[in-house]
């Protein structure tokens, strides 16, 4: 604990690191972050608001934002997690420090994006569909669905060092697990069978936080009280599984990357 | 461990040095590795090594003999398969020319970064910009992105950070040669103040002229074993007589 406030300089550095690395001069630079969710958005309202209609929500556009900002930080922290300790190689090699400042840096420069366009988007739902009392719990939420990210993205990080198929099978799993997550539909408009039902809400890990932050920001209501053990226990627990399995693999990295 | 005390207690590391080191989840699952290939590198074979603070130790050998390994087994970089490697209070590593450079930051900002790495505060690092920045004498292309350095640039950059940290123990590897000789030798002034303050240095070079000016003390390594261990000027005559290069 003492190492990590020795090193939170260092976590600063990272993430202006991070940010400056990868749209270094391009027109839009760190803008970059904030356009491609929003194109995306664009993308999948087109398809599913507007080309095929899956159901049938109040203010359907916003329905679907929320859903989908949650993913894109999900998938988007995932997939640049996973290769970030091979792109630091050289610094890996060189110098010692702690590694989990690298994964840290990436989601966080996610999680950044990811608030601030879910800001917008909920200021724009609050304005037209009110605010309920229930957006207190909003924090509580957020920080649970960070701390869940980070340990999955910890995890995908030093298992991508050792074994390069992980990002590949991750980008391969992404895909069908978004169509499979309630983003653009409930469990509800698909089917009515309870088994079914109970598999879309709480076999798929992201579920309930992409449910649960849609209940507090687009509903206005209160999520069930089992969606919000389930996230802050799914939170917890991937942070502490994450980071366990992270320290355990660490010390051959500067030999792997 | 007292700040600046190295030890190295029987100290063994070998690597796998396969191109693609990296493992399929074929080779997990199926629970073996791909056959072929060369059998893996003995870099450290039993080195056991003490060194008090304030010592100045070089460390030589021919290529592949272990040394760059001795000092990343110290540094922390690289664990050992069997034995102990510790060093006492801070260590301050120049392993590699520009080593934790971001190519696309200007020089100021990879002394910030370079000092975060080493686990400074902004504050420690800023408190001694100036003088990093007056030792590097790079000018004004402290304010330039690294990526447009010459290699003497690097060194002078990566040089100057590392002097400056506050450290008890140095480990530097093989990079002072790249610097005109003007520099080399405030380098080795600047070394010499840090182990006048108790520093405990040690040094990787191919120089033999400069690690008979640096170091007191010299270690001979050969096939990832220690085979001399002793006073500087008997190491290097041990060190030519093996190399086959004695002039004398």
């Amino acid at each position: 604990m003492r190492e990590a406030l020795r090193y939170r300089f260092l976590f600063e550095q990272m993430v202006r690191r991070e940010l400056r690395r990868k749209y270094q001069g391009s027109a839009l630079g760190v803008a970059w972050y904030v356009v491609n969710p929003l194109v995306l958005m664009g993308a999948y309202y087109l398809m599913f608001g507007v080309v095929f209609k899956v159901a049938q929500h109040e203010d359907y556009p916003l329905f679907l934002m929320v859903g989908l900002v949650v993913w894109i930080f999900f998938s988007q922290a995932l997939l640049s997690a996973a290769p970030a300790l091979l792109d630091q190689g050289s610094l890996i090699r060189k110098a010692r420090f702690p590694r989990e400042t690298i994964p840290a840096a990436v989601v966080t420069v996610q999680a950044v994006t990811f608030v601030t366009v879910l800001a917008v988007v909920a200021v724009v739902t609050f304005a037209l569909r009110g605010v309920g009392l229930s957006v207190v719990l909003l924090p509580v939420l957020l920080v649970a669905l960070f701390a869940f990210v980070l340990g999955l993205s910890l995890l995908a990080s030093v298992l991508h060092a050792y074994f390069r198929d992980v990002a590949p099978i991750l980008a391969a799993v992404l895909l069908p697990w978004f169509f499979l997550s309630p983003i653009f539909f409930t469990p509800d408009d698909i089917t009515h069978r309870a088994a079914a039902r109970a598999v879309l809400e709480w076999v798929n890990p992201i579920a309930p936080f992409i449910t649960s932050v849609r209940d507090v920001i687009w509903g206005g209501v209160w999520p069930s009280g089992a969606a919000v053990l389930y996230v802050i226990a799914a939170g917890a627990l991937a942070l502490v599984g994450g980071a366990t399995l992270f320290r355990r693999m660490q010390a051959e990295l500067a030999v792997v990357v | 461990m007292r700040p600046g005390e190295i030890v190295l207690d029987r100290a063994s590391r070998a690597f796998d040095i396969r191109g693609d080191r990296g493992r399929t989840l074929k080779e997990l699952l199926l629970g073996k590795r791909r056959a072929g290939g060369p059998p893996p590198v003995q870099a450290l074979r039993d080195v056991t090594l003490t060194i008090a603070p304030g010592e100045t130790v070089g460390i030589v050998g021919r290529n592949g003999a272990g040394k760059s390994s001795t000092l990343r087994a110290l540094a922390g970089i690289v664990p050992l398969d069997s034995g102990r490697a510790d060093c006492g209070g801070r260590i301050v590593t120049l392993l590699e020319l520009g080593a934790g450079f971001g190519r696309d930051f200007d020089g100021r900002e990879n002394i910030l970064l370079n000092g975060a790495l080493h686990g400074m505060t902004r504050a420690e690092i800023e408190e001694r910009m100036d003088a990093i920045v007056a030792f590097s004498e790079l000018g004004e292309f402290i304010d330039v992105p690294v990526k447009t350095y010459s290699s003497g640039m690097f060194v002078r950059l990566g040089f100057a950070i590392a002097a400056h940290i506050p450290a008890d123990v140095m480990l530097i590897d093989e990079v002072l040669a790249v610097g005109d000789e003007a520099f080399q030798r405030k380098c080795e002034v600047r070394i010499a103040e840090r182990v006048g303050e108790g520093a405990t240095l040690v040094l990787v070079s191919h120089d033999a002229a400069l690690v008979e000016r640096t170091c007191e003390r010299v270690v001979v390594l050969d096939g990832g074993a220690a085979v001399f261990d002793g006073p500087a000027a008997d190491g290097m005559a041990h060190y030519h007589e093996m190399m086959g290069t004695v002039t004398a």
